[in-house]
């Protein structure tokens, strides 16, 4: 397979909400989608993390993607997901959404490359979908920044 | 040919033979005259020779090739051992070493010949006898083939020469007894053919046994083979050369069955015929012969062999099994869930007892779960033994490290190590040797003074290091010892200032210990100048946060002009423990049982303030608290209570008082890892799961004291 079949082929996002804005992650790191379980918090960590979850016997992170991008806290609500990802070659981490939505399939053609947006987001790009824009979430970046900070 | 798949027990096998070489030139060189020693090396170095050729490790094959034919003169006489001799095997076992890591890196044993060792070893012969050298060169030669193929065709080559059709029949020289004789005579009556055959395998195959059985299941296809030699139990364990002999009885004709055999793969030649029963007067004198040549021609590679499995089965005793690591790591993760379920079970039963059940219903169900608890506690204990290694398969490294220590720094030293059959978990094990090696290269280097220096204080002229390891309770205490100069606390504290760790004022308020302490702060050393060894700067702080990373901790002690006592402790295991569950607020966290002393009831009015912070003064001693609940950032108390929990706990002789809100009770823990991306504060050492299935997080007690 070469390059350009790899960037033609039309890849799932599954889109989720924070407030308005809709985002969409690449459903090849998504491992599950849970629903809110007891978060234990554990003290002195960054504060996006509110703490850490018992996924199955594996104890894992879950941080707010809220307060990762800056917005501010919101309650838990019936609609609040955990998305667990699983990246290449990493553990896994739990994210925080205020609502998962559906499942899109892009085509390259629709997506407008993009590195950040006006929150300093780390994007892959802006995926076009009816008459929505979708900002698709470059999950390696994010993760990375994680290790580095 | 795919060698992968062996390429793992190859280095299992290299490493072992490396430490038994190691150990065994490290004696050798105390006594030179040890002829038992000097057979082990030859042994183990014919051993990797014959296993780097094997795997087609031609550097390697060549450079240990050499070693054995040093040690072949040493063994016949020719030579003797002399200090250089010794150093010389030490680089070339370095050098082997140095393959080996290159090979579990690469699979590739590298690019480095080692010409040099090559040429010191071939000069050690030289230096001896000149017309050995020219042999020993001329068997150098053949060595593009594998050794184990050149070792047998040389062998085979010298029988060849006398007579070699009949040698080669190798079936009429089979011994067989009366019954064997009525089952051909039956056979005959029968009509069947009876053959005798010799089957030579291929000289490079690598599984001559596989080979063997495929001929011999060929056969069992359209007959019956009524004897072999080898005998089949040994050629299934690959107890035989490149060849065996059979007798066949089947209907089939003799070119039939010739092609059977043939028709495996790497299979050299099929040599057979129809047989019949020798005259006993001939039987008896060919046998005999036979034996005799057999035996003679066997005996090198049985010695070999014979050592070789020798050493191999030394460090075990009994009947053990190899296993992976990983798949002890899988069993040991059931045995977690296990416990975790088996907490489930109990936190619902407390929760029944509330509740309106019969009695005695409930009584069966709680004796249920105690003998549940029994079992798992048992399970847990027996995997954990399983995992268990003996700290001897770090510490064995050190001797010959000291030995190259004490030549560098020109010191003389000796190292005293006791107690290296105490053991371990393997994940200890595996993280343990590298602050070892630096506390002893510390002993060595700052420690010990020159060995001028000791005659001129009247110390013995020969520098001690100890390295002690026992089991106490449920830890591992390490000591590392030495009879040097001791640390000179006003030097340290000099030093600290100059780097800018503390000031003056604070240097005179340090008691000894907090300024011995400070020899484990980054980049600290007060080696005045640096050397290979140590003085980087790097060292005491890397073993301190090892260790305390696999839940020990490190003491120093020491007296000025009679050395240093460096006591490292490391729990038993890292994964399954015993803790006390404590409530600070509504949340639950867990403290290792093993750091506590006691758990006290206090009045608040009984707080005292020393330096602004709280003390408490329990039966005579003075006690700092902690208030948990500060540390862990939890919402502070809407009033606060009369009495005070306060857990006890210890690090080495100095205590603390922990202030919780309610006690839980003990229970048996997993300790899970916190995942990563998150910035873990070091008051928390982990997480385990409750039988509720929510998370508790476990305090390390260490980090507050």
């Amino acid at each position: 397979m070469d390059e350009n079949e790899i960037l033609t082929e039309p890849k799932q996002y599954i889109v989720v909400k924070l407030d308005q804005e809709q985002y969409g992650i690449d459903i090849s790191f998504i491992d599950n989608i849970v629903r809110m379980e007891r978060i234990t918090r554990v003290p002195k960590v960054q504060s996006f993390f509110p703490g850490v979850i018992n996924l199955r016997g594996e104890i894992i992170p879950v941080m707010s993607l809220r307060n990762r991008f800056g917005l501010a806290d919101k309650e838990y609500t019936n609609a609040t997901r955990m998305i667990i990802l699983k990246p290449e070659n990493g553990a896994k981490i739990g994210i925080l959404v205020d609502e998962v939505r559906e499942v899109v399939t892009l085509e390259e053609s629709s997506i407008e490359k993009a590195t950040r947006d006006e929150q300093g987001v780390n994007l892959l790009g802006v995926g076009k979908y009816k008459d929505t824009l979708i900002s698709l979430l470059n999950i390696q970046e994010i993760i990375q920044e994680l290790d580095n900070a | 040919m795919d060698l992968s798949q062996y390429l793992e027990m190859f280095i299992d096998e290299t490493k072992e033979h490396l430490q038994n070489l190691n150990d065994q030139v490290l004696i050798l060189e105390a006594e030179p005259d040890n002829i038992d020693t000097i057979n082990e090396i030859f042994r183990a170095a014919h051993s990797l020779k014959g296993m780097a050729g094997t795997m087609g490790f031609k550097r390697m094959q060549r450079l240990t090739h050499d070693m054995e034919n040093v040690f072949s003169k040493i063994r016949e006489g020719k030579m003797g051992v002399t200090p250089d001799l010794v150093d010389v095997v030490f680089k070339c076992l370095d050098a082997i070493e140095e393959y080996l890591d290159c090979i579990i890196n690469t699979s590739d044993e590298g690019e480095n010949d080692n010409e040099d060792i090559i040429k010191m070893l071939n000069a050690c012969l030289e230096g001896e006898s000149l017309a050995d050298v020219a042999a020993s060169e001329a068997s150098s030669d053949d060595e593009s083939a594998p050794a184990a193929a050149s070792e047998a065709s040389v062998e085979d080559g010298g029988n060849q020469t006398a007579d070699v059709s009949d040698d080669k029949r190798k079936y009429l020289h089979i011994d067989i007894a009366d019954f064997e004789k009525n089952a051909i005579t039956e056979a005959r009556a029968k009509n069947l053919n009876v053959y005798g055959a010799t089957v030579y395998i291929d000289e490079n195959c690598i599984l001559k046994a596989a080979r063997a059985f495929l001929v011999f299941k060929g056969i069992e296809a359209i007959g019956e083979v009524i004897k072999s030699v080898p005998g089949v139990q040994d050629i299934e364990d690959e107890k035989f050369d490149f060849d065996f002999s059979m007798l066949i009885i089947s209907e089939k004709s003799l070119d039939e069955v010739k092609k059977i055999i043939s028709d495996v793969s790497e299979i050299k030649e099929v040599i057979i015929d129809n047989y019949d029963i020798p005259s006993d007067v001939e039987v008896v004198s060919s046998v005999q012969e036979a034996e005799q040549k057999e035996d003679k021609k066997d005996d090198k590679k049985k010695a070999t062999a014979a050592a070789a499995a020798k050493a191999n089965a030394k460090p075990v005793a009994g009947r053990s099994v190899r296993v992976d690591i990983e798949k002890l790591d899988v069993l040991m993760n059931l045995v977690s869930e296990l416990i975790i379920a088996k907490n489930g079970l109990v936190s619902v039963s407390n929760n029944q007892t509330d509740g309106t059940e019969s009695k005695a219903a409930n009584q069966s169900f709680n004796e249920q779960i105690e003998y549940l608890e029994r079992v798992t506690t048992n399970l847990h204990e027996s995997v954990m033994k399983v995992r268990m290694v003996p700290i001897e398969s770090v510490v064995s490294r050190f001797p010959r490290m000291i030995r190259d220590l004490s030549k560098k720094l020109g010191k003389e030293m000796e190292l005293i190590m006791t107690g290296e059959e105490t053991e371990l978990d393997r994940t200890v094990i595996d993280e343990i040797g590298d602050p070892l090696m630096h506390m002893l290269r510390n002993s060595a280097d700052h420690g010990l003074e020159s060995t001028i220096d000791r005659l001129k204080l009247g110390k013995p002229q020969v520098g001690t290091i100890q390295l002690n390891a026992y089991q106490d309770g449920n830890n591992v205490t390490i000591e590392v010892i030495d009879d040097g100069a001791g640390i000179d606390v006003e030097k340290v504290k000099a030093s600290a200032i100059k780097k800018g760790h503390i000031t003056e004022e604070q240097a005179e308020q340090l008691s000894e210990k907090e300024a011995i302490d400070l020899l484990f702060r980054p980049a600290f050393s007060t080696a005045e100048k640096i050397s290979d060894v140590s003085g980087r700067g790097v060292g005491l702080d890397v073993v301190k946060n090892k260790i305390e990373g696999l839940g020990g901790d490190v003491e120093v002690s020491t007296k000025l002009g009679e050395g240093t006592k460096f006591t490292v402790r490391l729990p038993l295991t890292l994964a399954i423990i015993q803790a006390l569950m404590v409530e600070v607020r509504d949340e639950k966290y867990a403290i290792p049982l093993n750091s506590i002393v006691t758990i006290e009831d206090i009045l608040v009015s009984d707080i005292k303030f020393v330096q602004q912070k709280e003390v408490i003064n329990l039966r005579g001693t003075v006690i700092p608290i902690v208030r948990l609940d500060e540390v862990l950032d939890c919402p502070p108390r809407e009033e606060e209570p009369e009495n005070l929990v306060v857990v006890i706990v210890k690090k080495g002789d100095k205590q603390t008082g922990l202030v919780i809100d309610n006690l839980l009770g003990q229970q048996e823990i997993v300790i899970k890892p916190l995942g990563k991306y998150i910035n873990i504060p070091k008051i928390i050492s982990g997480a385990t799961i409750l039988g509720d299935g929510g998370v508790a997080l476990i305090i390390d007690s260490n980090s507050l004291i």
